[in-house]
C-alpha cells in the first residue's frame, strides 16, 4: 500500500483508540472502577501525544531554534 | 539545640567573595566542598523566628531572615541541591567568575525564600537574575550570548511587573509589605504576571527552553534549581487557592510535555520538562486554601493550627511542595547525567548519541532512576508527589486538572523512554566516551539514591512538609492507585516500542518565542527606521532653529533688517514693481552670512536702558505678586 494511505490509516486508528479510551475512562471513572483505568489512560495518552506531534510537525522546520 | 541566626545568603555571598582569591587548585575545591556542607548545616540549624529587621526608608523595615515552615523547607531544598551543584561543578567549572555567579545566585535564592517582606524579596530576585546571566554568558558562544540577552530582557520585564505590583499593593494596603496574599486589583494581576515569568506560566515560559540549554554544563545545574522554584515559592505565599492558577498548572503540565517529546537537544528536552513539572506544582498551589502559604512560626503544631483549609487543600499544598522537593532531586540528577554525557562526548542531540550504557554505566543507572522518578513509576519519589496532587484534584472535584496531570504523566514517560533509550541503549558503534569523573558521579548518585529512598519510604518526605497531618492521611501505595500506575506504565512502554513513532529527529518545533522574536525584530526595525528618521528630522530642525537663534543674537538689529529685506523681496518678487535694483538677492544673502557676525556696538546709553528695562520688569513682577 501507499505510504500516505498507511499513515492515514494509522492516524484513523489512533483517533479511534483515543476516542474509545476517552469514553471508557470517563465511564469507568464515574463508576469508580480502577481495574483497567491505567491501561486506558496509557492508550489515551499515547494517542493524544501522537496526534499533537503530528499537528505540531506542521510548524516544525529544519535548523536551530535561534536561526 | 544550636540556633543559627545568620541569613544564609551572607554565607554564600562571603564564599563568592573569597573564591577568586583561592586560585584554581585543590584549595579552591576543598573550600567549595566545605562551603556546600557548611551552608547546608547552617540552613538546617535555623529555627522558626524573625530577625535581622533593618529600617531602610521612613516607614519601611526590611526583614532579611524570616524563617517559618515553608521558607525552611525551601531552604533545605536549595541548600541541598545547590550543594550538589557546587560539587558537580568541581570538574567542569574552571573560571572563578562562574563560581562567583553561581554562589551569588544560590545565596540570593536563599535570601529570597527567607525574606520577610516584598521589597527584600524583589531585591534578591533581581540579584538572582543578573548573577544567573553570568552562568549563561560564560559559555562564550554567540548562541549563549544572544540567549542570555533574551533571558535578562525577560527577567527585567518580569521584575518591572513584580515591582509595580508590590508598589501598588504597598500603597493600597496602607504600607503592608509582608509577603502574603494581596488584594485583587491592578497590583494583584501585575504581581501574578511577574511571578508567572519566574514560575514559567504559558506563554511566559519560553526563556526556560531558550536559555537553559545554552548555559555552561555546570551553570545549567544551578539554573535548573533556583529561579523557577523561587517562583513557585512566591506563588505559594501570595496566590495559593486561586482556581485560575490551578488550571494554568494543568495547561503547563501538558504543554511542556508535548514540546518535550518533540525535542532532539537533551537539555532542551529537560528544560521543557521543567515547565511541565512546574505545572504540577502550580496546580497544587492553585488547589490549596486561600492564604495557606502564610505559615505560622511554630514548627508543626502552630503551622497546622493556623491553617484554615480543608484536609484536601492541605494535601494539595503538601503535594506541590513535595513535588518541588522531588523535582529538584530527579531533575538535578537528569541535568547532571546529561551534562556528564555532553562533557564526555561533546554531543547535545539524541540523534548523535546511543551506545553509552556500557561506556557510562553509573551515569546510565542514575539517569534511569531519575527518569523513572520523574515519570511517576511506583517505588520512585515522583510517584508519591504526583499522586498527592492528582488525588487532591480528584477529591476537590477538579477532574479536568486530574486528567491533564494524568495525561502529562504519560507524556513524561514517553519522553523519558525516548531519552534513556536513544542516549544509552540505541546502537551507535562510533561514539567514544568514558565514565564521568568522580565529582560528577558523587552528587548524581546521592540525588538518585534520595529519589529511590523517598519513593520506597515516603514518610521521609512527609515529615518535612507544611501539613504533616494531611500528608500522613495520604496512602501512596493504595492498591487501586498502584495498580493503575503500573498499568499505565506498561501500556505506554508497549505502545512506544510497538509504534516506534517518537524517534528523535533533527527538526525543531517553533514555540511562542518565535512570535516574540518576530515581534522583537519588527520593534527593532520600527526603532531603527521610522522612529530614528523622525528623531533625526526633529534633530535637524532643532539645530537649524538653534543656528538661527545664534545668528540672530549676534546682531539682532542687523539680523532683523536682513530678515525684513529678504521677506520684502520674496513678497515683491512677483509684483510688477521692480525694487530689486535696490536689494540684489545675492547681496542680501551675502549680508545674511557676514553682517550679523559684526557685533553691534552697544553704547553706555543702550546698556543703561537695558538695565532700566530689566529693573522695571522686576518691579512690575514684584508689585503684581
Amino acid at each position: 500500500m501507499d505510504k500516505k494511505v498507511l499513515r492515514g490509516l494509522l492516524i484513523i486508528i489512533v483517533c479511534v483508540v483515543l476516542v474509545a479510551s476517552a469514553v471508557s475512562v470517563f465511564v469507568l471513572h464515574s463508576e469508580h472502577s480502577e481495574l483497567l483505568e491505567g491501561f486506558l489512560y496509557g492508550a489515551m495518552g499515547v494517542g493524544l501525544f501522537m496526534i499533537t506531534a503530528k499537528i505540531l510537525s506542521l510548524i516544525q522546520k529544519e535548523g536551530k531554534q535561534d536561526d | 539545640m544550636i540556633e543559627f541566626d545568620i541569613p544564609p545568603f551572607l554565607i554564600y555571598y562571603f564564599g563568592a567573595a573569597l573564591v577568586p582569591l583561592l586560585g584554581r587548585g585543590k584549595v579552591r575545591k576543598i573550600f567549595l566542598v566545605a562551603l556546600a556542607v557548611f551552608g547546608l548545616v547552617s540552613v538546617a540549624l535555623i529555627q522558626p523566628h524573625t530577625s535581622w529587621v533593618i529600617p531602610t526608608f521612613p516607614g519601611v523595615k526590611q526583614t532579611l531572615l524570616h524563617a517559618d515552615r515553608l521558607s525552611m523547607i525551601m531552604g533545605y531544598i536549595f541548600a541541598l541541591a545547590g550543594g550538589g551543584a557546587i560539587i558537580y561543578g568541581l570538574s567542569t567549572i574552571k573560571e572563578a567568575g562562574q563560581y562567583v555567579c553561581g554562589l551569588l545566585y544560590m545565596g540570593s535564592a536563599l535570601g529570597a525564600v527567607f525574606a520577610g517582606d516584598f521589597f527584600t524579596l524583589f531585591i534578591f530576585l533581581e540579584i538572582m537574575s543578573f548573577s544567573s546571566l553570568g552562568l549563561i554568558w560564560y559559555e562564550r558562544t554567540k548562541r549563549s550570548i544572544d540567549a542570555g540577552m533574551r533571558y535578562i530582557l525577560y527577567h527585567i520585564f518580569g521584575g518591572c511587573l513584580t515591582l509595580a505590583g508590590i508598589i501598588i499593593h504597598y500603597s493600597v494596603s496602607g504600607g503592608s509589605i509582608a509577603v502574603g496574599p494581596i488584594e485583587p486589583g491592578i497590583g494583584y494581576f501585575l504581581l501574578l504576571a511577574g511571578i508567572g515569568v519566574n514560575a514559567g506560566f504559558i506563554p511566559l515560559h519560553t526563556w526556560i527552553p531558550d536559555a537553559y540549554p545554552k548555559a555552561t554544563i555546570g551553570g545549567t545545574i544551578f539554573l535548573s534549581i533556583f529561579t523557577t522554584k523561587t517562583g513557585i515559592y512566591m506563588l505559594a505565599r501570595t496566590f495559593s487557592g486561586v482556581e485560575a492558577v490551578a488550571y494554568m498548572g494543568g495547561v503547563m503540565a501538558l504543554y511542556g510535555v508535548i514540546f518535550a517529546i518533540l525535542q532532539n537537544d537533551v537539555r532542551k528536552l529537560l528544560s521543557y520538562h521543567i515547565v511541565s513539572q512546574l505545572g504540577y506544582m502550580v496546580a497544587g498551589v492553585g488547589m490549596a486554601g486561600v492564604g495557606m502559604g502564610v505559615m505560622g512560626l511554630g514548627l508543626h503544631t502552630a503551622a497546622t493550627a493556623t491553617a484554615t483549609g480543608t484536609l484536601v487543600e492541605k494535601l494539595a499544598l503538601d503535594g506541590a511542595i513535595a513535588h518541588l522537593f522531588n523535582n529538584l532531586l530527579f531533575k538535578t540528577t537528569l541535568f547532571m547525567c546529561m551534562g556528564a554525557i555532553i562533557y564526555r562526548t561533546g554531543k547535545n542531540n539524541l540523534t548523535d548519541m546511543g551506545g553509552l550504557a556500557r561506556k557510562m554505566p553509573i551515569t546510565m543507572i542514575t539517569c534511569v532512576i531519575a527518569a523513572l522518578s520523574i515519570s511517576g513509576v511506583v517505588g520512585f519519589n515522583g510517584y508519591i508527589s504526583k499522586g498527592m496532587i492528582i488525588h487532591a484534584a480528584e477529591l476537590k472535584g477538579m477532574h479536568i486538572i486530574a486528567l491533564a496531570l494524568m495525561l502529562a504523566s504519560v507524556g513524561t514517560l514517553i519522553s523519558f523512554i525516548k531519552l534513556t533509550y536513544f542516549a544509552f541503549f540505541a546502537k551507535n558503534e562510533h561514539i567514544e566516551a568514558k565514565e564521568a569523573p568522580l565529582p560528577m558521579l558523587v552528587p548524581m548518585c546521592i540525588t538518585a539514591f534520595l529519589c529511590m529512598a523517598i519513593g520506597l519510604y515516603p514518610k521521609l518526605l512527609y515529615t518535612i512538609l507544611p501539613f504533616r497531618d494531611a500528608a500522613f492521611h495520604y496512602h501512596a501505595f493504595a492498591p487501586g492507585h498502584t495498580l493503575g500506575t503500573m498499568e499505565l506504565v506498561l501500556m505506554t512502554l508497549f505502545l512506544f516500542f510497538m509504534l516506534g513513532y517518537f524517534a528523535p529527529h533533527e527538526k525543531i518545533t517553533l514555540d511562542f518565542d518565535h512570535l516574540y522574536r518576530k515581534a522583537g525584530r519588527r520593534v527593532i526595525w520600527f526603532c531603527e527606521q521610522p522612529l530614528m528618521g523622525f528623531a533625526s528630522a526633529i534633530d535637524t530642525k532643532l539645530k537649524r532653529i538653534a543656528d538661527s537663534l545664534v545668528w540672530f543674537s549676534r546682531n539682532p538689529v542687523g539680523a532683523s533688517l536682513i530678515q525684513l529685506t529678504s521677506t520684502g523681496m520674496r513678497l515683491t518678487k512677483h509684483l510688477p514693481l521692480n525694487l530689486n535694483h535696490y536689494h540684489h538677492p545675492e547681496r542680501v544673502e551675502q549680508r545674511a552670512i557676514e553682517e550679523p557676525a559684526e557685533r553691534l556696538t552697544i553704547g553706555v546709553g543702550i546698556a543703561v536702558l537695558v538695565v532700566l528695562l530689566f529693573f522695571a520688569l522686576y518691579l512690575i513682577v514684584m508689585l503684581i505678586s
